[in-house]
């Protein structure tokens, strides 16, 4: 697997921010909010730097019921390549619903939802990863979300779905930690138990976001600092193997440059941590 | 729950669907979906079924959330109440950022306004169409009640809208758009 190394999300309101911050390997974008043909000058630079870009897909929903649509893969094939990007990344989700298959409108949930850890939704999603990999020029990894909510009637655990996904497709792994400690307060899911199912041969990278806890509801809300738990959840993660990169993601409310730079520190320093403790 | 990472609704081409592109010689689809993986690889197994029944599943999910039709049997009915707030805020938040003025003129009104709008209201196209409905249902309902606020939301849409806006292709969808909306009632 590529190393990545430490990076960042990449977003226009920190872009003066990201350009000074000091051992930024690489960045992501979201995919969507990228056009090839105007790529922002902040992140030309970064690219002219020798900084990978990788673009992170939110609209694909390869988790729904329908096949992924074609004009959205082009679309997102189209960024990879203006990019120069070695993977793309995407989610284990659907966003939206109705249409055809139900008769019924066709409705945008404006949001990644989860998915059924069901046998007929796992068949339906390696059937989309495999249309999707075929459309891209690159490898594709897919992230594990956060959730509010539970489907009833499961199948399978997260470690049993995604092993068999990857075995299926060779799909390679986005482990977001945040979204396990998400998963953790929400759906009582142990993490612990949950990095000890992954298949972590597989793992492309892992996210690392800040949230809050509101009413015994975690809301992964990417406008918070990283906490300690999550921080936790990461070292757990190292503890078994060493990451090929480490992305830090916000999205709202950004602080300075100051706190950016120390919430990368910290990461660093539990990759570093994990590094001494593997070797002895 | 942030607008930077939302699925950007109607951003990239909404192809009609492809029946060439479906995997399923001869209409033929496999009958246990339980069937193991190396026995029966996905490629010309079918998903069809699979697909079929897996979207009525996520059509009754969304549809609770973003609909207001019944719970689906088997979900933590809070649960979904909070998930179904936590949407409808996030698409208030998208709406304010893509325009900016609906918040500037409905003031404090915005976010009540908008959570009555969007209770019952999927969106169906992005965040711009998601605006002007948002706009044209208030001023179907003769609101914003202070006729200064009335008067420049009607403007602001009439910008975007109008009948004859300034021969720009993605105006004049957009308008045809809002008159859809508007034939819906």
């Amino acid at each position: 697997m590529e190393r990545l190394g430490t990076g960042i999300g990449w977003r226009p309101e920190i872009a003066a921010e990201i350009a000074e911050l000091p051992g930024v390997d690489w960045v992501e974008v979201v995919a969507e909010n990228v056009c090839p043909s105007h790529l922002p000058d902040a992140l030309q630079e970064l690219r002219e730097r020798g900084t990978t870009v990788v673009p992170h897909g939110v609209s694909l929903g390869l988790g729904g019921a329908d096949r992924p649509d074609a004009g959205r893969l082009a679309a997102l094939a189209e960024r990879a390549e203006a990019l120069g990007a070695p993977l793309v990344t995407e989610h284990i989700a659907f966003v939206r619903a109705g249409g055809p298959l139900t008769a019924s409108p066709r409705m945008e949930a404006g949001h990644l939802l989860p998915v059924p850890r069901t046998r007929d939704a796992l068949d339906v999603l390696c059937e989309n990863v495999r249309i999707a990999q075929e459309a891209l020029p690159v490898p594709l990894a897919l992230e594990n979300i956060a959730a509010l909510i539970n489907w009833p009637g499961e199948e399978l655990t997260e470690g049993q779905f995604l092993t068999e996904l990857v075995e299926r497709t060779g799909v390679r792994l986005l482990i977001d930690v945040a979204n396990l400690h998400t998963n953790h307060v929400n759906r009582g899911e142990d993490p612990v138990v949950a990095l000890d199912g992954l298949p972590l041969d597989a793992l492309a990278y892992v996210h690392v976001a800040g949230g809050v806890e509101r009413d015994g509801v975690w809301h992964d809300s990417h406008a918070h600092p990283v906490t300690r738990p999550v921080l936790d959840v990461l070292a757990e993660l190292c503890a078994r193997t060493a990451p090929p990169g480490v992305l830090l993601e916000r999205d709202e409310d950004f602080p300075g440059i100051g706190e950016l730079a120390g919430e990368l520190d910290a990461i660093r320093t539990v990759l570093k941590e994990a590094r001494h403790v593997r070797a002895a | 729950m942030s607008a930077r990472r939302e699925p950007a609704a109607g951003t990239a081409a909404d192809a009609p669907d492809r029946p060439d592109a479906r995997n399923q010689p001869g209409g033929v689809s496999r009958p246990d979906s339980r069937t193991p993986p190396d026995a029966a690889p996905d490629a010309g197994a079918g998903t069809d079924a699979a697909r079929e029944r897996l979207a009525l599943a996520q059509t009754a999910l969304l549809s609770a959330l973003v609909a207001g039709t019944p719970a689906p049997e088997g979900f933590d009915r809070v649960r979904l109440r909070v998930q179904s707030r936590a949407l409808i805020a996030k698409r208030a938040d998208v709406v304010a950022k893509v325009a900016p003025e609906l918040p500037e003129i409905l003031g404090a009104g915005y976010r009540p306004a908008f959570v009555d709008y969007a209770r019952h209201r999927p969106m169906s196209g992005g965040y711009r169409r998601d605006a002007l409905d948002f706009a044209a249902h208030l001023l179907a309902r003769s609101r914003p009640q202070d006729p200064a606020a009335r008067q420049q939301l009607t403007r602001w849409w009439r910008e975007r809208a109008g009948p004859r806006p300034l021969s720009s292709r993605p105006l004049a969808r957009l308008a045809r758009a809002v008159r859809r909306v508007l034939g819906r009632g």
